[in-house]
């Protein structure tokens, strides 16, 4: 007699995880009212636009600049400072949308060079390149 | 027809987890606490695992996190020699307890006015959360780093284990009451307050006591190195997992194996029952967390019972059904640790 093969139960979906860089703890919370109360500091309105927009300027012409900079490393070689001392040499070949990774080539490690690689962003300290 | 264990694999550390924690049932569920050793503690909702926030802030490896009772506050025990403790409606750190080593352990009292920790120092130190600037109360002793400290009695007793002993001692004196001693590293220990059992785990043991006498009630041998244990709170069922990646569901009064499930793909250094009882979490080296039921196929959380097809005597086709790509599950493909399939969202049937 055959057993019927056993199914995986459903599920609904899969449980959220982070959002982006963002450090959670939603304001609007289902939990927001146990928050225990902070004093506002009132601020003129008009002030806090022109400060915001300021801002807001400088952020996008810095993300700017950095895009550019990813555009420029493109097929270059490019060092990396990884944790616990680790440096490795790569071509740069792409970043996903949330520059999250790196995707490389010849990627030079102490074990050996691997053709091709993906470097997990969280893990570089710091990278230089050369134009 | 038999339904299959489907985790439900929580991503988002990036480094092992090393230590996880529920907190008790509040009016908005329960929740839970893992600690990484990435150092970023993360808060998540404790049925469904949806992440609620991460608590920023330490600068080195985080080896023990816990929760008081109504999830209001979390405490976090780290490799940079400090323990927090943190708003966890927030988010905000409320304390830094600077240490004289790596902290391993913290633990609230059921009233949340008092917070254990332990570490490398080799020293149980008590803190009043009212008087964060006052000095702590110390308990020496201990030969060895401590590796978990723990109220119980009624926060009138405190437990603690080093590499190869497990200590109880009076909270009002501050003396050593009973030890026991182990020649085999003990890897975690659990306190079960009703009933008031203790939970331990060396080599492949795990090792039930009583937390009162500290006197021996039963042991259960494993097929591989165990790292924790945990009881359901009904106490008809544990949970274990160690060194071969896998977990073990045994039933408490026979000790006889029930379940076991691979699915992680790094030993695994915590496993704990929800509150409830629902469902268990553990914690592994491969940098996740999973959920598991403890009775598979209940609707409860995110797992939706689906009744079997009318077959008429054939055998049921295994549904292979892809799952939805919305954003979150193509995230979790692209993840490292993808291994199941999952159904899409089942039809009513009427």
């Amino acid at each position: 007699m055959q057993t019927p093969l056993s199914s995986p139960v459903p599920v609904l979906r899969l449980p959220r995880g982070p959002q982006g860089l963002s450090r959670g703890f939603a304001p609007d919370g289902r939990r927001a009212p146990l928050k225990p109360e902070v004093p506002e500091t009132p601020e003129s309105p008009a002030v806090h636009e022109c400060q915001e927009s300021q801002e807001q300027r400088a952020r996008a012409v810095l993300r700017e600049r950095y895009l550019r900079s990813l555009l420029a490393m493109v097929g270059r070689q490019v060092s990396f400072t990884l944790h616990e001392g680790v440096h490795v040499t790569a071509h740069f070949g792409a970043t996903d949308v949330d520059v999250a990774n790196f995707y490389v080539l010849q990627l030079q490690t102490p074990i050996g060079v691997q053709a091709e690689a993906l470097l997990r962003c969280s893990d570089i300290i710091a990278y230089t390149f050369k134009l | 027809m038999a339904m299959r264990q489907t985790p439900l694999t929580c991503s988002g550390h990036t480094r092992p987890v090393v230590d996880l924690a529920f907190s008790g049932i509040t009016p908005y569920g329960y929740f839970l606490i893992s600690a990484c050793k990435d150092g970023k503690p993360m808060l998540r909702q404790g049925d469904t695992g949806d992440w609620i926030g991460t608590f920023l802030g330490h600068k080195g490896a985080v080896w023990g996190a816990t929760l008081n009772k109504d999830a209001t506050k979390a405490a976090t025990a780290a490799a940079d020699f400090t323990a927090k403790v943190w708003d966890a409606v927030s988010g905000d750190e409320l304390m830094t307890l600077a240490h004289k080593h790596i902290v391993k352990s913290v633990d609230f009292t059921q009233d949340s006015n008092y917070l254990l920790t332990a570490g490398q120092d080799k020293l149980l130190r008590i803190y009043d959360m009212n008087k964060p600037e006052a000095e702590p109360k110390e308990i020496s002793g201990h030969t060895s780093g401590i590796k978990k400290a723990l109220w119980c009695s009624d926060d009138k007793q405190i437990l603690s284990a080093d590499d190869k002993t497990v200590r109880l001692w009076d909270h009002a004196t501050m003396t050593e009451v009973k030890s026991l001693s182990f020649n085999m590293s003990v890897s975690s220990m659990e306190y079960i307050p009703e009933g008031e059992i203790l939970v331990i785990t060396y080599g492949r043991s795990i090792a039930f006591h009583s937390a009162v006498s500290l006197e021996p009630i039963k042991s259960f041998e494993t097929p591989a190195t165990i790292n924790s244990a945990s009881l359901h709170p009904e106490k008809e069922f544990l949970v274990a997992g160690g060194e071969d990646f896998k977990l073990y569901k045994y039933d408490y009064n026979s000790g006889e194996e029930l379940e076991s499930y691979k699915g992680h793909f790094g030993p695994i250094h915590c496993v704990r029952f929800s509150p409830d009882g629902e469902l268990y979490a553990s914690g592994s080296e491969d940098g996740t967390l999973r959920l598991w039921q403890t009775v598979v196929g209940k609707t409860y959380g995110l797992w939706k019972c689906v009744l079997p097809e009318e077959d008429s005597g054939e055998l049921a086709k295994p549904k292979i059904n892809f799952p939805e790509t919305t954003e979150e599950e193509l995230e979790e493909i692209a993840s490292e640790n993808s291994d199941s399939i999952y159904s899409s969202t089942p039809e009513v049937k009427a």
